[in-house]
């Protein structure tokens, strides 16, 4: 698996072969408070780059998730349904998104020291 | 954010790490462990809200028969050291703000709200009213809970619910807006470290703007700039309990109208069965009764979306249907508490 890359829109992304894993960073949970619910795309859904995928509801606001590349939803992390909590305590690890097949690749995603200048 | 209003607690949400934000111009807490934790420590222990942010005007007496004529509640047939909440109305009946009256022997002191000060210390100075506005010479602290008044006894002497107190440090009244039991309390500034001592040793832990929020809104308490504007008439906001000043007040014959006929907007209660949140500026349909949401949020002692809802006319039935970013989902009106 790469390392992570991070959008503008505070996703991140690793890519595993032809998969990526999707979620979103730890700036922006601490930015939303408390996460209470997600609504999680369907296992098959396509998305193009740049596509509202997930909606993350908090205490403070409501944020969608995009799409960090054309891709088809392989997997969803069925543990934030009752446990959406996981999103706030580990945003990088299991509180994960989804996992989704590349459509067309767009490594373009920021290193975490471009993406710490990029918030700071 | 180098032109905002800081409370005598600054020094003490920094060292907190609180996370900060801006409010009616001021700095204030959102949160500081995270608002449902916070939310949490108000509905089963006790925890504290810095609210020195809310104007603090002092009224002599003799002003009581002058302001009367600014609300829609009696303030002359209120004894001393009682508190009152209120309203002032503009001439439409409308909301100007919601306020709380702390009456004493010789004084009262009327708590606004923030974001309204100016409003309401020029309305008073139009209507000739003498006050002093000590908002930044004191501090207020709300300390909620149903632990709170146990701990508190150790402080001071515990007013009766809805009462006042005072000392030579402390004026106080029991009195909140999370729905639970407790005192707010205003000292001059330089007992801070004081009274924030007294928090920490007992435990009371520091609750931010954000569990502030979700607390009054789970108590169905309306929210000033929500539920209530310069549009919305007391009638209109479910207020009503709040409506007996028989002294001839300002926008009198429009709410005397609006009680009499029933022909006005309603503000109702709404619970959704989903995960996503109806926040404010959603619109509503209740058959053909348009609405919008004027507050929406998460309920974490419910687990579920609470809020509430402007309708333009009486709803012929309870089922709700909100338009969330494009999907239309299913609510319901509640007409009791949403907590029993």
């Amino acid at each position: 698996m790469t390392d992570k890359k991070y959008l503008e829109t505070h996703e991140w992304y690793s890519i595993n072969d032809n998969n990526i894993t999707v979620g979103i960073s730890d700036f922006a949970q601490g930015e939303l408070g408390d996460i209470v619910f997600v609504t999680l795309p369907n296992v098959g859904e396509e998305f193009n780059k740049g596509d509202s995928m997930i909606e993350i509801e908090a205490t403070k606001t409501v944020a969608e998730a995009y799409a960090p590349m054309d891709c088809v939803i392989t997997e969803i992390n069925s543990d934030l349904d009752s446990q959406p909590e996981i999103i706030n305590s580990d945003p990088c690890g299991t509180g994960w998104l989804v996992k989704a097949d590349i459509k067309i690749l767009d490594d373009t995603g920021m290193s975490y020291q471009e993406y710490e200048s990029f918030i700071s | 954010m180098n032109d905002l209003l800081t409370t005598s607690l600054y020094k003490f949400h920094q060292e907190q790490e609180a996370k900060m934000i801006e409010f009616a111009g001021w700095h204030m807490p959102f949160s500081y462990e995270g608002t449902i934790k916070e939310h949490n420590y108000v509905r089963n222990g006790s925890g504290f809200f810095d609210v020195s942010h809310m104007g603090r005007i002092y009224l002599e007496n003799n002003e009581i028969e002058n302001i009367n004529k600014l609300i829609c509640s009696d303030l002359i047939k209120l004894k001393n050291t009682k508190a009152m909440y209120s309203i002032f109305t503009n001439e439409e009946g409308n909301a100007l703000d919601d306020v709380i009256f702390w009456k004493f022997e010789t004084h009262i002191i009327l708590i606004c709200n923030a974001i309204n000060r100016y409003k309401i210390t020029t309305h008073l100075t139009k209507n000739e009213i003498s006050f002093k506005d000590i908002t930044f010479e004191t501090s207020l602290i709300a300390i909620q809970g149903p632990q709170a008044i146990e701990l508190l006894n150790t402080l001071l002497e515990i007013p009766d619910k809805f009462s006042t107190n005072i000392n030579k440090t402390f004026t106080y009244a029991r009195t909140g807006y999370t729905g639970e039991d407790g005192l707010e309390i205003m000292y001059e500034n330089i007992h801070t470290d004081q009274v924030i001592k007294f928090l920490i040793d007992n435990n009371i832990k520091p609750c931010g703007l954000g569990s502030r929020d979700t607390l009054r809104l789970e108590a169905s308490l309306p929210l000033y700039g929500f539920e209530l504007t310069e549009k919305i008439s007391p009638v209109e906001a479910n207020l009503k309990w709040v409506i007996n000043n028989n002294d001839n007040y300002l926008g009198k014959n429009i709410i005397d109208k609006h009680m009499k006929t029933g022909v006005h907007k309603y503000l109702k209660k709404f619970i959704l069965e989903s995960k996503r949140i109806p926040r404010t500026g959603t619109e509503v349909k209740s058959n053909n009764v348009s609405g919008v949401v004027t507050s929406g949020n998460y309920s974490p002692i419910l687990e579920k979306s609470i809020g509430f809802v402007l309708l333009d006319s009486l709803p012929e039935s309870n089922l709700l249907e909100f338009d969330i970013r494009g999907n239309l989902l299913e609510g319901q009106i509640i007409n009791k508490r949403f907590l029993s």
